[in-house]
């Protein structure tokens, strides 16, 4: 019998020989596929497929196998010991398996690690093209052999291969077969469906994935079992801090509106909640897609929806924001200092009054890594962001953390207080809130401070 | 490609339709078309921000939406002649990621108000403090100016721009499509072929005109519904406008439950670029050549396919007799072959008692050694198909019925 690699799948050609009693549909994953007259299984389970149909004694005599030179001639590096124990725990698990860390703890080292002593070719998806460039630096230091890239409209395999999640998506059909690790870069964006195919499409039997945030116990925490492993070590930023994580200090400015923003904040708000009541009284429980979707069909809730973006509007950067911004940038002109908003159009605004350097979605990478190097270098003092720096990008050394408004909740804040916490000598994170008083903000940044303690609790 | 929100669709038990945009909406397509030029220079951030809000006219809430995203998109694809500060005309601008990076140094390095480091900036550029503020981030997607493409949509090509746009977002939730078409087939399958996706043939009404049932799918659509391939298979949609009659079926993932959609021949979608005519110069001078030569044929440019046992045939021409239509030949330019393959190729073509081929065959693309297969309609050739040599070989495989029909 022979298992090829077909576009993501496995299929299973000359049956011939098989022994008379083997129903090679009844093994997990096979189905049998009309279209093309022969049995079909997920990439994913090449390895199992092949490990059963031996046991039952079937000869195979051709099985997708990765077929480029294993990378080796790793520099040595140093882990701190959560480190070590977080690689032994996955190597006990059979090399499958989650990492659960906080942001700045050094995940991308055991990763490395985990590379450098498998010695199998090694496909690393990263989220974003940004943390493209910064794995292929960080392997950099300690390999110098080809780095493969799937991103950023570079498509080379290598011998250990980075790629975008978008990229891999595309591409897994053609590249599937050559790789026998799969590292996976916050890992929780995995197991909800949508990019998932890119993990079953690949016959890695060896899987290791990294987060700070995973998924909540339910479907997608069991899907992401499925394809990457269970959570094989976790420590929280409770256990970190200290001597790996820099300490972190939470201050909240309660702040007004100033009496014209009120008002308007108000009216605008009262339409809002005319809306969402009429949509309540029809929809209990309702989630809030289930109420834009309904307020869309008619003239009340699409005024509804309108009136709630331009209240979100005066939220994100009104005048007493504007002000103590300012004075925070002041206070904090000798340390490294990052600003988050809800918008890139509030980022624009705060890099125009107050000549911060915006890092957005839309500017180029090249500058982006630019204005990185100059912030570690000293040359740019802050940098504000809407959601580029919300996760994975590595910023050393950022003492001041102003939040002036967020947009995606608890795991967002998650990500962004880890920007903080690389640990430095005598270092004492700050993270400042700006709150604006009777607005729907006090709750948010409730919520978003009870996740991270969750996050604690759950751990301990 | 829009997304699920935005789309004008009525799911009715198990099966969703789609509200295309027809001349009812040309009215308030007329109004968004002209807000749309009434921004013409400005920022596209505020074009957005303007089409976020309602139109000054009743207008369907999602085919508004729809047709705001499809247009937005057809906007953007338009030349904006660089990144220009918008405005009058201004000497040549700074390039905008140079004046942010001394911009933002200059504050990092010096402790002087914020209006003052601008003003200090923007002399050392020769250009006023509000020149450079508006020069900063210019060059960003959101802060391009406001370009309309050349000519812009009539509000009837805007409706049938935003239909295909619909169409395409639903099929792009779909795992695999069903297909019945008749004309112009062969450019469908290669194009899904092309794409990575599987060509089956499913029992049809294969009567004359041939009307084959295709089913177009991805390796992966047999394990779950997937949205790997929608994109492709959307991509096949407008070029679908150009086959003669066409039905397409999918099941697509919608609101949260599988929907049947249906899409065909009628319906009012913005077409892809015509098909070529021809593959190659080769098979274009072959076609001009065999129709002055043989006046009495008609030379049929890839006609419909033909079913030999479990596979489609799609062959490059046929030649019927204008007078004695049953006397048909197909003709079929070979590139790449080996011997064995030829005559393999015409066993099979006589065992589904097709009407009789003619192999056009490239000696220089010989895969194997051996002689061409003796006996056989082959036509050899060298850079250019040989008419007359073809014309002899389908007078003489149709003299039988010829003389029979007459």
């Amino acid at each position: 019998m022979r298992l090829v690699f077909d576009r993501g799948t496995l299929l299973l050609a000359d049956l011939g020989d098989l022994p008379a009693t083997l129903d090679v549909g009844q093994i997990a994953g096979v189905l049998w596929d009309p279209r093309v007259g022969g049995y079909r299984a997920p990439a994913r389970l090449c390895y199992a497929i092949a490990s059963e149909l031996r046991r039952r004694g079937v000869r195979i005599a051709e099985q997708p196998c990765p077929d480029l030179t294993p990378p080796s001639e790793f520099r040595p590096l140093d882990l701190r010991p959560y480190q070590d124990a977080a690689l032994a725990a996955w190597r006990q698990r059979g090399r499958r398996g989650l990492v659960v860390l906080p942001t700045g703890s050094g995940k991308t080292h055991i990763a490395l690690q985990a590379i450098a002593t498998t010695r199998t070719p090694c496909l690393c998806l990263v989220p974003t093209r940004a943390l493209l460039a910064q794995w292929a630096t960080a392997l950099g230091a300690i390999w110098d052999g080809p780095i493969g890239q799937f991103g950023d409209g570079v498509r080379a395999v290598g011998p250990v291969t980075l790629a975008t999640f978008a990229s891999a998506y595309r591409h897994m059909a053609s590249i599937g077969d050559k790789f026998g690790l799969l590292i996976v870069d916050e890992a929780h964006h995995f197991g909800q469906g949508s990019l998932d195919e890119a993990l079953e499409m690949s016959i890695a039997p060896l899987r290791l994935g990294l987060t700070a945030t995973p998924p909540a116990p339910g479907p997608a925490a069991r899907r992401l079992t499925t394809l990457v492993g269970p959570v094989v070590f976790e420590r929280t930023i409770g256990d970190l801090a200290g001597r790996y994580l820099a300490p972190l200090e939470r201050i909240t400015w309660r702040l007004t509106l100033d009496p014209d923003e009120r008002r308007e904040y108000d009216a605008l708000w009262e339409v809002y909640r005319r809306a969402r009541r009429a949509f309540e009284g029809n929809h209990l429980a309702g989630a809030w897609e289930d109420f834009l979707h309904q307020a869309a069909r008619t003239d009340e809730g699409r005024r509804g929806i309108a009136a709630w973006r331009r209240a979100r509007r005066i939220l994100a950067f009104p005048r007493r924001k504007r002000e103590a911004l300012s004075l925070l940038l002041g206070r904090h002109r000798a340390q490294r200092t990052l600003v988050f908003v809800a918008d890139n159009e509030t980022a624009y605004r705060v890099a125009r009054e107050h000549l911060v350097m915006p890092l957005t979605c839309d500017i180029g990478r090249a500058e982006r890594q630019q204005a990185l190097a100059r912030f570690r270098a000293g040359a740019l003092r802050a940098l504000v962001s809407a959601q580029v720096l919300n996760e994975g990008l590595d910023v050393p050394d950022a003492e001041v953390g102003i939040v002036v408004a967020g947009r995606l909740g608890g795991r967002e804040h998650v990500q962004r207080v880890g920007r903080l916490l690389r640990p430095g000598d005598g270092k004492r994170a700050l993270i400042y809130e700006l709150v604006v008083d009777q607005s729907s903000e006090v709750s948010q940044a409730e919520r978003r401070w009870e996740g991270l303690a969750s996050r604690e609790r759950s751990a301990a | 490609m829009l997304p699920e929100s935005d789309l004008p669709l009525r799911l009715i038990e198990e099966r969703a339709f789609i509200d295309f945009l027809g001349p009812q909406d040309e009215p308030w397509l007329r109004v968004l078309l002209a807000e749309m030029a009434r921004f013409e220079g400005r920022r596209r951030r505020e074009l957005a921000e303007r089409l976020s809000e309602p139109l000054p006219c009743e207008a369907p809430y999602f085919k508004r939406r729809a047709a705001t995203r499809a247009l937005l998109r057809l906007w953007r694809g338009a030349s904006t002649g660089g990144a220009t500060p918008p405005g009058p005309a201004r000497p040549a601008a700074p390039r905008s990621a140079e004046l942010r990076a001394e911009l933002f140094a200059a504050a990092a390095a010096s402790e002087a108000p914020t209006a003052f480091i601008l003003d200090q900036t923007a002399r050392q550029r020769g250009i006023t403090p509000a020149a450079l503020i508006e020069a900063l981030f210019a060059d960003l997607p959101g802060e391009r100016p406001v370009r309309a493409p050349d000519p812009p949509p009539t509000p009837a090509e805007a409706a049938l721009r935003t239909n295909l746009a619909i169409a395409q977002a639903v099929l792009m939730r779909a795992s695999r499509v069903e297909l019945r078409v008749e004309g112009g087939v062969r450019p469908i399958v290669r194009l899904a072929k092309l794409r990575g996706l599987l060509c089956t043939i499913t029992d049809g009404d294969l009567g004359e005109p041939a009307r084959p049932v295709l089913e177009i799918s991805g390796p992966f659509s047999l394990f779950r519904h997937t949205l790997l391939y929608g994109r492709a298979l959307a991509e096949l949609l407008p070029h679908l406008a150009w086959c003669a009659r066409f039905e397409l079926r999918a099941a697509c993932a919608l609101r949260g439950r599988l929907a049947k959609v249906s899409v065909g021949s009628g319906d009012p979608i913005f077409p892809a670029a015509p098909p070529a005519l021809f593959d190659s110069r080769l098979e274009e001078r072959f076609a001009a050549d065999i129709a002055r030569l043989a006046p009495d044929w008609d030379v049929i440019r890839e006609p419909e396919p033909v079913r030999a046992g479990a596979t489609l045939i799609f062959p490059d021409f046929l030649l019927r007799h204008r007078i004695h239509p049953e006397r048909r030949v197909l003709v079929e330019i070979v590139g790449f072959w080996t011997p064995q393959y030829l005559a393999t190729k015409l066993e099979k073509l006589r065992q589904a008692e097709l009407p009789p081929c003619v192999l056009c065959v490239d000696q220089d693309r010989a895969c194997a050694p051996g002689d061409l297969p003796a006996g056989l309609p082959v036509v050899p050739f060298r850079r250019r198909v040989d008419a007359a040599a073809v014309l002899l070989q389908a007078e003489r495989l149709t003299a039988g019925s010829g003389s029979k029909a007459a």
